[in-house]
């Protein structure tokens, strides 16, 4: 640890967040090294351990000889400014050497609210933050994960963006740059070249010219930079890399524990939901590989938990197979198995009793919207009754608490839409009365948590108008009003932050310069209620001449070319067009395990489109 | 079953890992080492593991206790590979034992402080740190679970010595520690900075532990 950090930190917040020295980092002596890769994470260490991607991505590139990947978290704004004070700048943990020392410096994107700190992460290594400004081939600046299928309003930083799943297309990237660096050859030669390879978006070589009234009127590729960029993708779970350990943090961290990857994509295709579209078709891993990698992550860290990670766990075809092999040896070794994400249609009695084994807190589950109707608009296929067998279920099993989470905002919603998400979790309280085997002397408690629908590309609701403001606080004050019964709570997520989340999910270049004064005017950790200020991005808007509600509030013809056309994550917009027509119609979709609806992803020829139903 | 008392080092970025996470981090070494530990047998069953006295926040432990039952004998070299092997680097096992104190005894910590200074003369610091030390009066401010209370820090140094060595100030120091009374030796610093006017940096390495007899906890 080097000398000069370790004398901040007697003056910040949890330290242990920016020393490093954890079982499993990866220490490589320097000289042996050809690329250093600093793997960045813009927030602060806790969130960012916890991030799955990060894992996989460290371990992959470490274990090749010659390069050494480094993490790197956002400071806390007490660290910043010890830091800034004391002319440190960004350093990564594993050695302490500064940021602006790596050949590349790697961004995962997995929200829109962190943009800001990526930018002030450049800005705290002493890094030019526009592509323009690094001329050598040296300091490249790659982002990937979900928030680059739009990636245009980081286009005037990032040099270049992994479009779709980074296993492959990292180390390609990376072998192209060496190879580069051999031949003497300069950053427009390496980033020319670099767009050759499949999944690899540059946006300096694609220029956009907008018409008067700022939408795109043409966006032309040079260089021989591909129209479309298709999205990369794992094809065999099984053969994909996963890491046998992980960084084991030694202060507490959100997700504490080891993860299971179970499959990779959703096959529901709920509207709202990007990560449903852009990581199709799902792809499952067998019993015996996430049997196999979960003993050598838990004999490799110590964990004594395992989460069995995917977008929708209990739709893993052989869910009960694998819980039964897995309880084979984690009840002996004292090891507990935990669902992130289960589906209310999803939660049998089998399923529950497997559970119980493990230790027990609440439910959670997402019904999304009050009304079938508005589950119909959305495509979240489950039914009130289905709902009610599910916490009957849980009721008779002795549960408790029963979370239920919904969004308001949706398309075509209503004030009654609203008021339904209040009579649902009624209607779950009463349910819990029925239940005539109830503990005596506990009680039920429901909570309703509601967040504001934001809409994202690459959905059915790409094109629709995001509600202001003061329509979200009117459907939250609605809501309120409708609860009936202290048994139940409702609550809601700061609408403010989902506006300017909206704003960044469906932006254009143009935002660039937002970014780049929002940084200016001193905006970071936005996702943070303690830093967010709407009021100074408002002015950061105005001082740039920019209308916010362009990008979030304004309905998008069918026909308007979108800042994100020329990536290509396999579905048609021909399908989107028809998903979002359906919605109009209060129509749902079958999910990929019932029927293939053509959304195009059958042109990866794997996953789920390939296997037999 | 058998009380073993495992004796550790924490030092460099340990010194990081605050107590609540202390006890995290080894529960999760004592599972990887898959020592025979017993389990505690409540609602949320858990390896019994209790600290001999907690480390503050980015003190360095020289001479750190924890101990532990086993359900089974194991040789002494076979528990410090296993739990080396599973903590992080700057954790280290050194000595395993049979515990011949209960920890309730402990009644002194010795500290070694190395204050450290960008500029200044390091003989005339330790000329003013020797008078300051001298002073009958120390007012500083403990916060204790009640809020803050002023205390005389002069009446606790009793047992010290200052010398200058390697470019820095050495100060070994024996301070009240245990659960009756705890003085924190950063304390001393708060003093520097209230009386003196300026802040040094303190390297604060807690070397070992004592009975009220002050007889080495063993």
């Amino acid at each position: 640890m080097n000398q000069k950090i370790e004398h901040l930190l007697a003056k910040v917040q949890k330290p242990g967040r920016y020393v490093g020295g954890e079982l499993n980092a990866v220490i490589k002596h320097k000289d042996h090294i050809d690329v250093r890769f600093a793997f960045c994470f813009p927030d602060v260490y806790e969130v960012g351990m916890s991030h799955l991607g990060m894992k996989i991505l460290y371990s992959l590139l470490n274990e090749q000889s010659d390069i050494w990947c480094e993490r790197v978290f956002a400071p806390w704004i007490d660290m910043e400014e010890e830091m800034r004070r004391h002319d440190i700048p960004l350093f990564a943990l594993e050695s302490g050497d500064s940021v602006a020392d790596f050949d590349f410096i790697g961004f995962t994107l997995q929200y829109e609210l962190s943009y800001t700190n990526v930018l002030n992460m450049l800005k705290l290594a002493g890094i030019p933050i526009k592509t323009v400004d690094r001329k050598e081939l040296f300091q490249i600046v790659v982002a990937g994960g979900p928030c680059t299928c739009n990636p245009e309003p980081l286009a005037d930083f990032v040099d270049l963006f992994f479009i779709g799943e980074g296993e492959q297309v990292d180390l390609e990237v990376i072998r192209l740059y060496q190879a580069c660096k051999k031949e003497g050859k300069s950053k427009a030669e390496f980033l020319k070249a670099a767009a050759q390879i499949p999944g690899v978006y540059v946006p300096s070589l694609y220029t956009v010219v907008y018409h008067e009234d700022g939408t795109i009127k043409e966006m032309t590729p040079h260089q021989g930079a591909p129209e479309k960029v298709i999205k990369r993708i794992e094809l065999d779970m099984d053969k994909a890399y996963y890491p046998d350990r992980f960084v084991v943090p030694n202060i507490e961290i959100v997700h504490d524990r080891a993860v299971a990857e179970v499959q990779r994509g959703c096959i529901r295709g709920c509207r709202f939901c990007q990560a449903g579209y852009i990581y199709r078709p799902v792809r499952e891993k067998s019993i015996d590989m996430i049997n196999h990698q979960c003993r050598s992550i838990c004999e490799n860290t110590g964990y004594d938990e395992i989460s069995l990670s995917s977008l929708s766990t209990s739709d893993y075809s052989q869910i009960e197979g694998l819980l039964e092999t897995l309880l084979d040896w984690t009840d002996d070794e004292k090891v507990s198995v935990s669902l992130p994400s289960l589906r209310v249609d999803g939660f049998s009695n089998e399923l529950m009793d497997k559970l119980k084994t493990v230790r027990r807190s609440g439910l959670t589950f997402a019904p999304e919207a009050g009304t079938q109707r508005l589950r119909n608009v959305i495509n979240k296929n489950v039914t009130d009754e289905e709902l009610m067998q599910t916490v009957r279920t849980a009721f008779e099993g002795g549960w408790t608490t029963v979370k239920l989470y919904f969004m308001i905002g949706l398309p075509t919603e209503t004030l009654d839409d609203v008021a339904g998400i209040a009579h649902l979790g009624q209607q779950v309280v009463e349910e819990y009365y029925r239940n005539p085997n109830r503990s005596k002397g506990r009680t039920v408690k429901v909570t309703c948590s509601a967040s504001s629908f934001v809409p994202k590309p690459f959905t059915p609701f790409q094109w629709e108008p995001q509600d202001s403001i003061e329509t979200l606080h009117k459907k939250q004050k609605h809501l309120i009003a409708s609860v009936h019964s202290k048994k139940l709570t409702c609550n809601w997520h700061d609408a403010n932050t989902s506006f300017l989340e909206g704003v960044f999910a469906r932006g254009d270049r143009k935002l660039c310069k937002v970014l780049e004064a929002a940084l200016e005017c001193g905006c970071k950790f936005d996702g943070w209620s303690e830093c967010f200020s709407l009021p100074r991005w408002i002015e950061v808007f105005k001082q740039c001449e920019i209308d916010p509600l362009f990008y979030n509030q304004r309905r998008r013809a069918y026909d308007e070319i979108l800042p994100w056309d020329h990536l290509d994550y396999g579905i048609k917009k021909s399908f989107l067009i028809e998903e979002c027509e359906k919605a109009y119609e209060n129509d749902t979709t079958p999910n990929c395990q019932e029927a293939c609806s053509f959304c195009g992803a059958t042109c990866f020829k794997g996953g789920i489109c390939v296997e037999k139903r | 079953m058998k009380n073993v008392r495992i004796w550790f080092r924490k030092f460099g970025t340990a010194k990081y890992i605050s107590h609540l996470d202390l006890n995290r981090c080894v529960a999760r070494a004592f599972h990887k080492a898959k020592l025979p530990m017993w389990y505690t047998e409540g609602f949320n069953p858990h390896a019994f593991v209790t600290f001999a006295l907690p480390l503050s926040l980015g003190v360095e432990g020289r001479r750190e206790s924890m101990d532990i039952r086993l359900l089974e004998d194991m040789p002494k070299q076979e528990i410090m590979n296993r739990l080396n092997e599973a903590l992080p680097k700057d954790i280290r096992i050194f000595d395993v034992t049979e515990p011949q104190m209960k920890p309730g005894k402990i009644a002194y910590a010795s500290y070694e402080i190395r204050y450290k200074t960008e500029n200044g003369d390091l003989q005339l610091i330790k000329a003013e740190l020797e008078t300051l030390f001298a002073k009958e009066s120390i007012p500083v401010q403990k916060k204790t679970k009640s809020g803050m209370k002023t205390i005389n820090l002069s009446s606790y140094l009793n047992r010290y010595e200052i010398t200058v060595e390697d470019n820095q100030i050495v100060l070994n120091i024996v301070l009240p520690a245990g659960s009756t009374e705890n003085i924190n030796p950063s304390l001393i610093g708060d003093a520097v900075e209230a009386e003196l006017g300026y802040r040094l940096y303190a390297h604060i390495i807690r070397s070992s532990l004592y009975d009220d007899a002050f007889h080495v906890f063993v």
